[in-house]
């Protein structure tokens, strides 16, 4: 029996806790060890990968450790097919993102400190088979989030205005310190309806566990699903940006230094998205099947609505910041769509959407090093000096407006083919607008940053990559297209996953499958 | 003696505590009255103990009364503590954690 | 070599040329490497089509091959392959054919850019062909769409080339919208064929409503691609782009790719009557509006953009009457000489260096290979009999003949008249007429440039003659008639070249010009979309922007302040002193044994 899956979660524990050892003076050393345990978890994520066995589908490489009988808690580990996919996508973003941060100056050993602690929670929670341990890796994923933001952010000021500026006189509004507090406090508020759900769980499972194949075999009272299943949306939609509590997110991705950004865009709203399908839609199907048409209804809003709220940003990591709310709404879309195509779309988005986004804030960061501004309306002729950095904008811009031979296209296509075929087609009306009108904005970025007469003054002189500076988005941008013409290079295990939950869901989905037109 | 004479002298101190505490300003005498507290519901432990139970209410009321020293102890370290700061012992000086 | 292998190749080598050049960076930052690799990759496609053709001269059946491609619940949702028939092979060697004579002409072209733009264009070029194959040999819709928005790419990146140029930028923005806003009705179609069959093949035979809508919803992307009415306004614009590339994709090629797809999803068109009556007009209409526009044109690419408009518009009418080879026919032909014409306008545009025609005239005499090609091009446009262009633009007239649809064959033959009068007017003043004084210092063009002129301009003589065997490959019929059609469309021809030499050999203007000139600056469709968009789409978006900053966020911050200013409250219960704490403990006790005693 392998331990690949408690070497995943633990590689970047460990390096973390190396990294004490090391002295503050040594910075390299104290990248290259934060460097080696995200290259080990990678590896070992492509091993899970290798290792899983597709024809067979299901849980595997289970690993189990009993932690307190008694309370029916065990440290079980194993992967399903969307366990993969998104092991595959967090191990390639930690790379990228350590990579991106080696010019962190301030602090820099409890920085890695703090990414690495993160990234162990990120995986423990794609692979625990266990509520309890499932919880425990969330909330350590999500609350170095918390420092990250306070102390190693950027601020800037937010104009007062509106019917709340009497709120401004408490709050600095745009200020990291209110970004951070903002951010942890949504996400606690999530965190506690989480717990409560949990608990319902674990107390009406009749064996007193928190063993997610036992609870998955369990047919919970309907009342009790009733309950459960808006709290789990709302407590893990929190963090996927659910409208409208997802007013954390833009202010906390434009406040967070850039490899934060693309953790935290990159992987940890899919712990999010990830929740509510594998907690919500597998563990509670009946409530889910009730509730699905509301959740469906609000993921257009958030796909349209993100995506208009971007289009009015003058910010550029507020465009991308935006742009997350409106991808995650595709993803929650295709969760609500609860057939085989719209949960391997959302599963598909989440991992297009992580690499997309994860290239777009590494290339924002490397902009705003350099021009020291975040504004789209001072910039322009950009590609004159970094042609590089243009280039992989633009491949992530393509890849967010779907189109095709990128990642996004596939994802946002099932996404959309699963909402058509479902009970409710409509859905995929505002989807498809939600898409035209990324268009709009990030071409108009693009066109803002990147194109016109070469830059003058200040910006006559920026350089483009750096040697260091290439891994990353020539990572990132390389796996957009091959997951773009290749899908199935992750579409088989995601898909194999899906076939298994949905064998399981009641038969009220099933008939509206084979009713629907 | 019966339970009943016993209980009620324990309401009778209790009471005398209660007044005393709510009423006195001095560190000193609040705490006395606290003790006088204490005791009277070691009281109703041991006569309970006596006239109904078995030995195991008098051993708790060891501990008690054991634990009682030891908050004694705290309290008094207090009182001096409020002393050494302000030159009294009046509890009403100690509310600087209202800032 | 089997044909699907054939085909693969095809597609394939010019994706090996671009990614070699993406990823190898000196061969592109160099320059000429670039040049000489997409070349090749091009040349490698044109081989492979040949022998795809030779293959099916032999008599050689269709094949399809296809894999998975998208996995939905075990099964395969969409397929990626390649399809090989009467239809994809002749327009593989058309856009093969025309790509390598555009590339080859860019080669002397593009030669004063600095190299590593230089490089860049080959690598677009390369890139392009990729995307445009795809969408030739795509064996279902949805593979077709995937090209279809690549082709849109490689247009989007090759307008914006000169992208230090704010109009061109601004030219590539816009093209890349308006198309992808016309897509929108493809990915739509697609769902509603999905939804409706399971699959996105052209040949799934739905309900009539059905069909009705999944073909509404292409036509829609159909009208934007191919720069129909009203989402025309793009190619215009297009025109920022370097000439070549206005050569190979917003002539020949890509905006012909929504001509194909009609052809290829005729099997679904034909079971929408209602559809095709909408085509019928939108084609007309642009054929006629657009001929109108590019009689008042100064800048000789924007003539021949609103020309291709124009002609698109008769093979989406020769559609629209339900004759799909018609169109098809049409759009081989007018591949051939537009891409001739715009090339020989390009080797015009390289000696005066200007578009305007002001700046050209007397052009002939010093440029005589150049005059001679564009001449041709121009009488093929035209319909002058003999000409290529004249045996498909008859045939798309009598296919409405044919079907009796007498309003819009009168206004086609009227749009036929303008073709050969704005034509007219394009060669008589660039290439007759007094010189100007930039035209007096061009010189004839290199052989570089001249060469894939020539070879153009043999396809655009003679290709009208390969109707018969077209038609056999796509299995429709044809015969060439003499009756009404042919004789009004080469009188329409040969009227409106005499008309142009009377009025414009003498330095006139066209009847109507003012009033056409005011419809061009004025530009209604433009103006429309354009507030659309700032309206629209801008308008709505600020009043989201600040309904999410200062009204969802600022009731998240409401709540932040209203628990902490429920806390100052709060706060002032708590006295700090010891003896009000001693006589909440007793009260709260008091209240307890209440609550325990009175249960």
């Amino acid at each position: 029996m392998s331990h690949l899956l408690a070497i995943t979660i633990a590689a970047p524990a460990i390096a973390g806790a190396l990294l004490l050892l090391v002295p503050s003076s040594a910075r390299l050393a104290m990248r290259v060890v934060s460097l080696i345990g995200a290259v080990i978890s990678l590896v070992t994520a492509i091993l899970v990968a290798t290792q899983y066995d597709r024809a067979q589908g299901g849980l595997q490489l289970l690993e189990t450790v009993p932690l307190v009988p008694s309370l029916g808690i065990h440290l079980k580990l194993a992967v399903d097919g969307w366990g993969v996919a998104l092991l595959l996508l967090t191990g390639i973003i930690i790379v990228a993102g350590v990579l991106a941060s080696w010019t962190v100056a301030r602090r820099d050993k409890e920085f890695f400190l703090l990414l690495l602690v993160l990234v162990a929670g990120v995986f423990g929670v794609f692979v625990a088979q266990d509520l309890f341990i499932f919880f425990l890796f969330y909330e350590i994923a999500v609350l170095p989030m918390y420092l990250l933001i306070g102390i190693w952010g950027a601020s800037h000021k937010v104009p007062a205005e509106g019917p709340f500026t009497f709120t401004w006189k408490r709050f600095d509004v745009g200020s990291k310190e209110y970004a951070a507090m903002k951010l942890t406090l949504m996400l606690l508020v999530g965190s506690a309806a989480i717990l409560v759900a949990m608990f319902l769980l674990w107390a009406n499972s009749g064996a007193r566990t928190f063993d997610m194949q036992v609870l998955e075999q369990t047919k919970f009272p309907i009342a009790v699903q009733h309950v459960v299943f808006p709290l789990v949306w709302l407590g893990f939609g929190t963090l996927a940006g659910v409208f409208p509590f997802h007013t954390w997110s833009p202010d906390g991705h434009a406040s967070a230094p850039t490899a934060v950004s693309m953790l935290h865009a990159g992987v940890l709203m899919k712990l999010g998205a990830f929740g509510v399908l594998r907690i919500g839609m597998v563990l509670v199907p009946d409530a889910a099947a009730w509730w699905a048409p509301i959740v469906g209804a609000v993921a257009i809003v958030n796909v349209l609505y993100g995506a208009l709220c971007a289009a009015s940003q003058k910010d550029l990591k507020y465009i991308i910041a935006y742009s997350s709310v409106s991808h995650m709404g595709v993803v929650m879309l295709g969760i609500a769509t609860m057939n085989a195509a719209g949960w391997n779309g959302a599963v598909y988005q989440m991992v297009a959407h992580g690499i997309m986004t994860g290239l777009f804030f590494a290339l924002v960061g490397l902009v705003y090093e350099r021009a020291h501004t975040r504004a789209i309306a001072k910039m322009g002729g950009f590609a004159h000096t970094m042609p590089v950095v243009a280039g992989f904008f633009t491949l992530a811009c393509l890849s967010s407006l779907g189109l095709p031979g990128t990642a996004g296209f596939v994802a946002e296509f099932m996404v959309f083919a699963g909402a058509a075929k479902g009970s409710n087609w409509w859905w995929a009306v505002p989807g498809v607008l939600g898409a035209f009108v990324t268009a709009v904005y990030v071409l108009r970025a693009c066109k803002a940053i990147f194109w016109g007469p070469p830059p003058q003054g200040e910006f006559a002189h920026l350089e483009d990559v750096r040697r260091t500076e290439w891994a990353a988005p020539l990572v990132l941008g390389t796996l957009l297209v091959v997951f773009g013409f290749w899908p199935r290079l992750l579409l088989d295990f995601i898909d194999v996953a899906s076939q298994g939950y949905l064998g399981r869901l009641p038969v009220v989905v099933a008939l509206a499958q084979v009713v629907s037109p | 003696m019966t339970l009943t004479s016993c209980l009620i002298l324990a309401a009778a101190v209790m009471a005398i505590g209660l007044y005393g505490l709510v009423t006195r300003k001095q560190a000193v005498a609040m705490l006395l009255s606290v003790e006088l507290m204490a005791n009277a519901a070691n009281m109703v432990f041991a006569a309970y103990g006596h006239f109904r139970g078995g030995p195991s209410a008098q051993v708790f009321v060891l501990f008690a009364l054991a634990i009682t020293v030891a908050e004694v102890a705290v309290g008094l370290a207090l009182v001096m503590l409020l002393y050494r700061r302000h030159g009294d012992t009046t509890v009403d000086l100690a509310s600087e954690a209202r800032q | 070599m089997s044909p699907s292998n054939l085909a693969i190749i095809a597609t394939v080598a010019p994706a090996v040329a671009a990614l070699l050049l993406l990823v190898v960076a000196p061969l592109r930052h160099k320059g000429a490497p670039a040049a000489w690799v997409t070349l090749l990759g091009s040349l490698v496609s044109l081989g492979s089509a040949i022998m795809l053709l030779l293959g099916r001269v032999d008599g050689g059946a269709d094949v399809r091959v296809t894999t998975p491609w998208i996995q939905e619940g075990s099964r395969a949702m969409a397929e990626i392959g390649v399809l090989i028939d009467g239809v994809s092979v002749p327009m593989l060697i058309i856009v093969c054919l025309v790509a390598l004579c555009v590339q080859l002409f860019s080669v002397a072209y593009m030669h004063d850019e600095p190299p590593r733009a230089y490089g860049r264009y080959f690598t677009l070029h390369a890139m392009f062909l990729f995307s445009m194959n795809i969408v030739v040999v795509s064996p279902n819709l949805l593979q077709l769409f995937a090209g279809w928005e690549l082709v849109g790419l490689t247009s989007y990146l090759l307008i914006g080339f000169y992208f230090a140029k704010p109009s061109a930028a601004q030219a590539a923005v816009k093209a890349f919208w308006m198309t992808k806003l016309a897509d929108m009705g493809f990915l739509f179609g697609l769902l509603v064929l999905f939804v409706a069959t399971g699959s996105f093949e052209w040949t799934s035979t739905p309900s009539a409503q059905v069909a009705t809508w999944v073909t509404a919803l292409l036509f829609v992307a159909v009208i934007g691609k191919s720069a129909q009415f009203p989402l025309h306004i793009w190619l215009p614009d297009a025109m920022e782009g370097p000439t070549p590339v206005s050569a190979l994709l917003h002539a020949a090629t890509m905006v012909a790719a929504g001509v194909f797809l009609v052809v290829r999803a005729d099997p679904l068109f034909a079971q929408a009557p209602e559809t095709r009556e909408v085509m019928l007009w939108v084609g007309t209409v642009t054929a006629v509006f657009a001929a109108g526009l590019a009689l008042v044109q100064k800048d000789i690419k924007k003539v021949l953009a609103f020309s291709t408009a124009s002609q698109l518009g008769y093979m989406v009418a020769a559609l629209g009457a339900g004759q799909a080879f018609a169109g098809f026919f049409h759009l081989g032909t007018h591949a051939f000489f537009k891409a001739l014409l715009f090339l020989a306008a390009g080797s015009v545009i390289h000696a005066v260096h200007s578009n305007s025609l002001e700046d050209m005239g007397g052009l002939r005499k010093k440029m005589p290979l150049t005059t001679a090609a564009f001449v041709i091009g121009a009488l093929s446009l035209a319909g002058v009999p003999g000409f290529a262009g004249f045996f498909s633009k008859d045939l798309v007239l009598g296919s409405l003949e044919g079907k009796g649809h007498w309003i819009p064959w009168t206004l086609l033959m009227g749009s036929a008249f303008l073709t050969a009068f704005y034509m007219g007017r394009v060669v008589i003043k660039a290439f007759w007429g007094n010189e100007s004084e930039k035209s007096s210092h061009a010189h004839e063009s290199g052989l570089a440039m001249t060469g894939p002129l020539m070879v153009l301009a043999i396809p655009s003589l003679a290709s009208g003659f390969l109707g018969g065997w077209l038609a056999s490959q796509v299995k429709a019929e044809y015969h060439v008639h003499l009756g009404l059609t042919p004789i009004v469309a080469s009188s329409m021809a040969i009227l409106g070249i005499v008309a142009a030499v009377v009025v414009f050999g003498r330095g006139g203007k066209a009847p109507f010009a003012g009033v056409l000139e005011k419809l061009d600056t004025f530009s209604l469709v433009d103006r429309t979309w354009a507030s659309g968009y700032r309206i629209g789409l801008l308008g709505i978006a600020s009043l989201a922007g600040w309904i999410d900053r200062y009204l969802i966020d600022g009731l998240m911050n409401f709540t932040g302040w209203a628990t902490l200013e429920g806390g100052a409250s709060a706060r002032k219960l708590q006295t700090g002193l010891v003896r009000d704490y001693a006589l909440m403990v007793v009260v709260g006790v008091v209240v307890l044994v209440l609550i325990g005693v009175l249960r």
